[in-house]
């Protein structure tokens, strides 16, 4: 089926858009917070690897789902 | 400068555009396939690419035949188990004429990888050992840059991961198996990125082994205070507790899943980038002629340099991430709390 193909890179390009949006918030929260408190940017820079891996790891799911969809078409 | 790019550009665009209809003649129906191969280069193989030729890999199989006998049998290569007569090539696959292969146990490129650098690590690790005997690095400073990236990398596993997120108690416990679980999939995704090796970790199966050892580790460290939650979720009502105990359930299955899919996803992804990119070189050759392939490799080797130091980050970005998790995930199992919950909360909205 060609809508497989479609529903694949559409699935994709939404994909994007959700970490995208997950991990620009991330970054904006954690330079503000980087400038707020210049001495904390350790722990900040680590939780915010740990919190960014999380929404990588969410939207690496729906990346392999759109993988497998147009692979098995 | 920008001018004469531009006119090269325009200049590349117009050829790109123009040379079909000179080739179109020439071109030959059975070529219509993709030249390259771009799920043939992440997936596990039979044998194992060396700058000098393929080095093919024994073929072990414990099979069925069509009496229903199972028996372990072993062949020196591929082609050797079709020659025996039980096993023959179906769509590249190696199948038994009859019965059927209950369990794979080749050996294949991605396993030689997962041992060479299980390997490299024993090494690395026995060498810092013998200093360490010796005194040097105990009593002396350590010596040497094998032994200084061995303290550097080690330091950084104990301080930065087990430290902060495990039990200060418990945490010593857990670092030799973070600092093997960080090191073997660092050497892995490296030595992915040799010309001509193969990624172990772009492999599921791989990642879902090293996230497999997590899990039991895991559970074998939880504490009371784990099992309570996972079984009787403190500090809600009845009911909600019995609802809480399938999404807990599910919660303990998650983590190493999200773990596995993680890395594998990260260096599957990277791999077919990087051959996509490259490909793009062979599919302008074939559909627009040279002049287009070689204007288009400008482009494409460019970024594929520029990918590969990414690449190089992000292979030791995704062995921490992968080692941080474990040990967050490890540190919330082992965790016990100081004081039970509903104690607590009774003191603390009063």
């Amino acid at each position: 089926m060609e809508f497989a193909y479609l529903a694949a890179g559409l699935g994709a390009g939404i994909v994007a858009i959700g970490a995208a949006l997950g991990i620009g918030m991330i970054g904006r929260a954690a330079t503000e917070s980087i400038a707020r408190q210049p001495e904390a940017s350790g722990d900040i820079r680590g939780a915010m690897i740990l919190t960014a891996a999380f929404i990588e790891g969410v939207a690496l799911f729906g990346a392999i789902i759109c993988i497998i969809l147009a692979l098995k078409s | 400068m920008i001018q004469t790019l531009r006119r090269l550009f325009l200049t590349l665009l117009f050829l790109s555009v123009s040379t079909p209809n000179l080739f179109a003649s020439a071109e030959d129906e059975a070529a219509k396939e993709s030249p390259i191969d771009i799920m043939g280069t992440v997936a596990d193989h039979d044998y194992l690419k060396t700058p000098f030729g393929k080095i093919y890999l024994p073929r072990i199989f414990y099979w069925e035949n069509e009496a229903g006998e199972a028996s372990l049998d072993a062949f020196s290569n591929s082609k050797a188990a079709i020659a025996s007569g039980s096993f023959e090539d179906v769509d590249g696959i190696v199948t038994p004429v009859a019965g059927s292969i209950i369990v794979d146990f080749s050996i294949t490129s991605h396993l030689i990888y997962f041992w060479l650098s299980l390997g490299a690590v024993f090494i690395f690790t026995m060498f810092a050992r013998g200093r360490y005997l010796k005194g040097v690095g105990r009593e002396s400073e350590p010596k040497g840059a094998v032994q200084n990236l061995f303290e550097i990398f080690f330091v950084f596993i104990r301080d930065e991961v087990a430290k902060p997120n495990i039990d200060d108690r418990k945490h010593a416990k857990y670092v030799p198996y973070l600092f093997t679980v960080f090191m073997v999939i660092a050497f892995m995704n490296i030595f992915g990125l040799l010309p001509w090796a193969a990624t172990a970790t772009a492999d599921i199966t791989v990642t879902a082994v090293l996230a497999v050892c997590t899990f039991v580790i895991t559970q074998f460290s939880g504490t009371k205070d784990h099992w309570g939650h996972v079984f009787w979720f403190p500090g809600v009502p009845l009911g909600v507790k019995f609802l809480m105990i399938p999404v807990e359930l599910i919660g303990l299955i998650t983590k190493p899943f999200a773990l596995a899919i993680r890395l594998f996803a990260n260096m599957m992804s990277g791999k077919i980038m990087i051959i996509a990119i490259l490909g793009l070189i062979f599919i302008f050759n074939d559909m627009y002629g040279t002049v287009a392939a070689y204007g288009v490799s400008i482009f494409s080797v460019v970024l594929t340099a520029v990918l590969y130091i990414l690449k190089l980050f992000v292979s030791l970005l995704q062995a921490y991430i992968f080692t941080l998790l474990s040990a967050v995930f490890i540190g919330m199992a082992a965790e016990s709390h100081e004081h039970d919950e509903e104690h607590y909360h009774a003191e603390h909205t009063a």
